[in-house]
């Protein structure tokens, strides 16, 4: 019994993998998605730096990390959140839900794919404000950085597997995507502290894993925070992972069910 | 001979109703077909909900970063910055859009006048723009306490109509690119934060690195936006009318490189047979 759950395990991880690989070199050569995981973030650094300008240079790596966020958001709700709808596009989501893999697994494969090619946006934003505006860029602690760097990484996964399904039952939200992004930018604090937003906003934040993450993100860059709320941030961020990937899944099971039991596979 | 010159008088206004026709026709058809318009999700999302939402973005980060700048610079500026919505998007789905559903082979096998159909296109976009700034300063005076007391609202008026006329020139150019690039939405959306960067919406025109200055004031947008905030806040007329001459001689220079790229696209697709791949 313990031998098979290995066994599939190491299957399962085999197909992510080979997924992610997949989606990276579909994704090289889509201009939507350059654009979105790298032009943009660029863009909206860019905005950053001028429009913080008078915050002084200590504020470059929270430009930095805020616009990162914000090109992970865009990547979530535009790409992994059509990670299924865009299989019914090509005329492969059938194919894909006769293979005995869950779909979930494969959704899952594509949305680390997309994650990890947002976190070049990370990257490419600290290159421009260290290379081309010469600000110094330290990472105030390093290891918790790196540890909410990890928990970031899982939330928008699991998120992205919330997101994917419930775009697919409910066009009506998928037809919103374009209203979704700026929203989460302006409740989730990327680029300036929710603080100055009205109270009645501030559950949206909390409830919003984006929040958490870009909390953690900052105050770890920063060292704004003590370690104590820097964990507890980690906290929210993995529980929540677990919630949305829980809902995630009986989502894509209602999804299958629904498509099977209709016989609209491709068209729900 | 009084014969001829009656045939002549009607050959001219039935081209002339032909052309106000397909004028219009053009219009209302770009415009429902870009939206699903019957449908209104993707119409509140990108008319509405977006622009909205991408002004409060702005106006917070700009408050939260300057410690100059009013919260009215940035409420302007994004107010205004709402004609690149459908002056971009709009427009340059209008024109391009025909390439993406196989259309353009018919488009270009037609004898209708190619101005006649170039300005269709646009002109519904036109008056959406105008309806979303009108928005975004309504939403920027009834949430963001934007103080329109020593407004001209007839300039006001005028700056937003030169605006985006002149957003509508690029969008023109953009969607004639659109016939050429698979990757249309790449070009408009990088067009569209570049708009957002060097328009003067968001970042004061004097922060920018120099050759960056002389790229906005070769873009739309940037004269409009300075010249609403000089009518916004009671400045001198002269000065206002000035900016958006020069706003207007922008759009007109955008509208023509459009429509010369949109008859030198035809002409080679024609010429190469490469309609539906030019």
């Amino acid at each position: 019994m313990k031998r098979e759950i290995k066994r599939r395990g190491k299957a399962r991880a085999a197909v992510i993998i080979r997924v992610m690989e997949m989606t990276l070199k579909q994704n090289l050569t889509d201009g939507f998605v350059i654009f979105t995981v790298l032009i943009q973030p660029l863009l909206v650094a860019l905005l950053g730096i001028w429009m913080l300008q008078d915050k002084g240079p200590e504020y470059a790596i929270y430009i930095v990390v805020g616009s990162g966020m914000s090109g992970l958001w865009s990547s979530l709700v535009f790409i992994s959140g059509n990670a299924v709808n865009v299989e019914r596009w090509f005329g492969t989501l059938e194919t894909l839900i006769g293979v005995p893999t869950p779909l979930s697994a494969i959704v899952f494969g594509k949305n680390l794919a997309h994650v990890l090619q947002s976190l070049g946006s990370i990257l490419l934003c600290y290159v421009l404000a260290s290379a081309f505006f010469g600000y110094p860029l330290t990472v105030a602690m390093p290891l918790p950085f790196a540890v909410s760097l990890l928990c970031v990484v899982l939330a928008f996964i699991c998120f992205g597997l919330l997101i994917a399904p419930l775009f697919v039952l409910n066009p009506q939200i998928a037809s919103f995507q374009n209203g979704l992004e700026f929203p989460v930018y302006v409740v989730s604090g990327f680029l300036f502290p929710i603080a100055m937003l009205p109270l009645w906003t501030v559950p949206i934040s909390y409830a919003l894993p984006t929040y958490w993450a870009a909390k953690a993100m900052h105050a770890s860059a920063r060292a704004s925070e003590t370690l104590g709320s820097i964990a507890f941030s980690w906290l929210v961020l993995l529980l929540t992972s677990v919630v949305y990937a829980g809902i995630g899944v009986i989502l894509f099971r209602v999804v299958i069910r629904k498509a099977k039991e209709k016989a609209t596979l491709d068209a729900f | 001979m009084r014969s001829d010159s009656i045939s002549g008088s009607f050959n001219r206004r039935f081209s002339l109703i032909k052309n106000a026709r397909l004028f219009s026709q053009g219009a209302y058809l770009s415009y429902i077909a870009l939206f699903h318009w019957l449908q209104p999700a993707p119409y509140l999302a990108s008319k509405i909900v977006m622009p909205l939402a991408q002004m409060f973005f702005f106006v917070f980060l700009g408050t939260f970063g300057s410690e100059t700048l009013p919260a009215s610079f940035f409420v302007i500026g994004n107010a205004m910055q709402m004609a690149a919505v459908s002056g971009i998007y709009g427009v340059t789905m209008a024109i391009g859009g025909d390439r993406w559903e196989g259309t353009l082979v018919y488009l270009f096998g037609t004898p209708a006048p190619r101005m006649s159909i170039f300005l269709g296109r646009a002109s519904a976009h036109i008056l959406d723009g105008i309806l979303g700034i009108i928005i975004g300063f309504f939403w920027g005076w009834l949430l963001l306490g934007l103080d329109l007391g020593s407004t001209n609202f007839a300039l006001l008026a005028l700056a937003v109509v030169v605006t985006v006329f002149s957003t509508s020139g690029l969008g023109l150019v953009m969607g004639c690119v659109g016939l050429i690039t698979r990757n249309v939405m790449f070009v408009n959306n990088t067009i569209y934060f570049l708009l957002l960067l060097l328009s003067g919406a968001n970042v004061p025109l004097d922060r920018l690195p120099g050759w960056l200055r002389g790229v906005s004031r070769s873009l739309p947008l940037s004269r409009g936006i300075e010249a609403a905030r000089l009518i916004i806040s009671g400045g001198e007329t002269g000065r206002a009318l000035t900016l958006l001459a020069g706003e207007a001689a922008v759009g007109a220079a955008y509208l023509v490189v459009g429509y010369l790229l949109f008859s030198g696209f035809e002409k080679a697709a024609k010429r190469r047979g490469s309609l539906e791949v030019a």
